[in-house]
């Protein structure tokens, strides 16, 4: 399949559900920062805080691990139309720190699941990790989706 | 160098793969599709301008927004379907796309013809 037809094969498989490209990558993001909030809500339980959400147990651990896994997932087609199709770009501060928090997203995720693996690190390292994907993940909502619905529109 | 580096260095390497693939853009769209103004209804383009564009350019392209005024900026098709496929500035790339973008160009291009 010839390159130019990837990209025109993405935007039309997923112009099947929303009204762009533009407008599905908002709501992926959207959907993944709904599932950060559970992930830092869970982790903070499973660290002891929050003691008003149920004991923590196995319940907590499996909503925080997938939770993390739909989150990830949630990320992948946004990676793709943002990395593959438009590039590292910086025509204005909102632009460019998307591109930038951006770029270093997946390396601060691929450190934090290598984190979560390794016991014998420091306690502060994993919820370090942790919140600053989240945050992350924040800053990349806040200077695209939250703009598109702002300034483009708020819908499919 | 002990364990602890390990998240690092991955991480590190997995951020400069991602800026090298992000530089490539290997799935960019070369050029423009197709004369989108000539298969595009520009009736139909009004209401996908007025939904994903008039935020930006204002209504019917008189600007006001954060996007320059279209209305009788004389473009021509290739220029507007450029812009939408690969964005220009701060406008994304890819806001309309198939049937919606060639029917936004032919309004974009109607809207931006001057009337004198």
């Amino acid at each position: 399949m010839p390159i130019a037809d990837i990209a025109q094969s993405y935007a039309d498989l997923v112009t099947t559900v929303f009204s762009s490209t533009i407008a599905a990558k908002a709501w992926f993001a959207t959907a993944a920062v709904v599932l950060a909030l559970v992930q830092v809500t869970t982790a903070a339980r499973i660290y002891g805080k929050l003691s008003f959400l149920p004991e923590r147990g196995p319940a907590i651990a499996r909503t925080h691990r997938w939770s993390g896994r739909l989150a990830f997932l949630l990320t992948l087609p946004v990676f793709f139309h943002c990395v593959t199709i438009l590039g590292f770009q910086t025509p204005d501060a909102r632009v460019a720190l998307h591109a930038i928090v951006g770029t270093f997203f997946y390396g601060v995720f691929a450190a934090k699941v290598l984190v979560v693996r390794d016991h014998s690190l420091p306690g502060w390292a994993l919820p370090t990790a942790g919140l600053t994907l989240a945050s992350m993940l924040g800053v990349l909502w806040l200077t695209s989706s939250l703009w598109y619905f702002t300034n483009v529109r708020f819908g499919f | 160098m002990g364990r602890g580096w390990r998240p690092i260095l991955v991480g590190a390497a997995v951020v400069l793969g991602t800026f090298a693939l992000a530089k490539a853009h290997p799935f960019e769209p070369s050029a423009p599709s197709t004369s989108s103004a000539a298969t595009g209804d520009a009736t139909r383009g009004a209401v996908v301008f007025e939904r994903e564009c008039s935020g930006c350019h204002g209504p019917a392209g008189t600007g006001g927004g954060v996007g320059p005024t279209l209305a009788e900026a004389g473009l021509d098709p290739a220029t507007v379907t450029t812009a939408v496929e690969q964005g220009r500035g701060v406008m994304p790339a890819g806001l309309v796309s198939g049937q919606e973008e060639a029917d936004v160009v032919a309004y974009v291009v109607s809207i931006s013809t001057p009337s004198n």
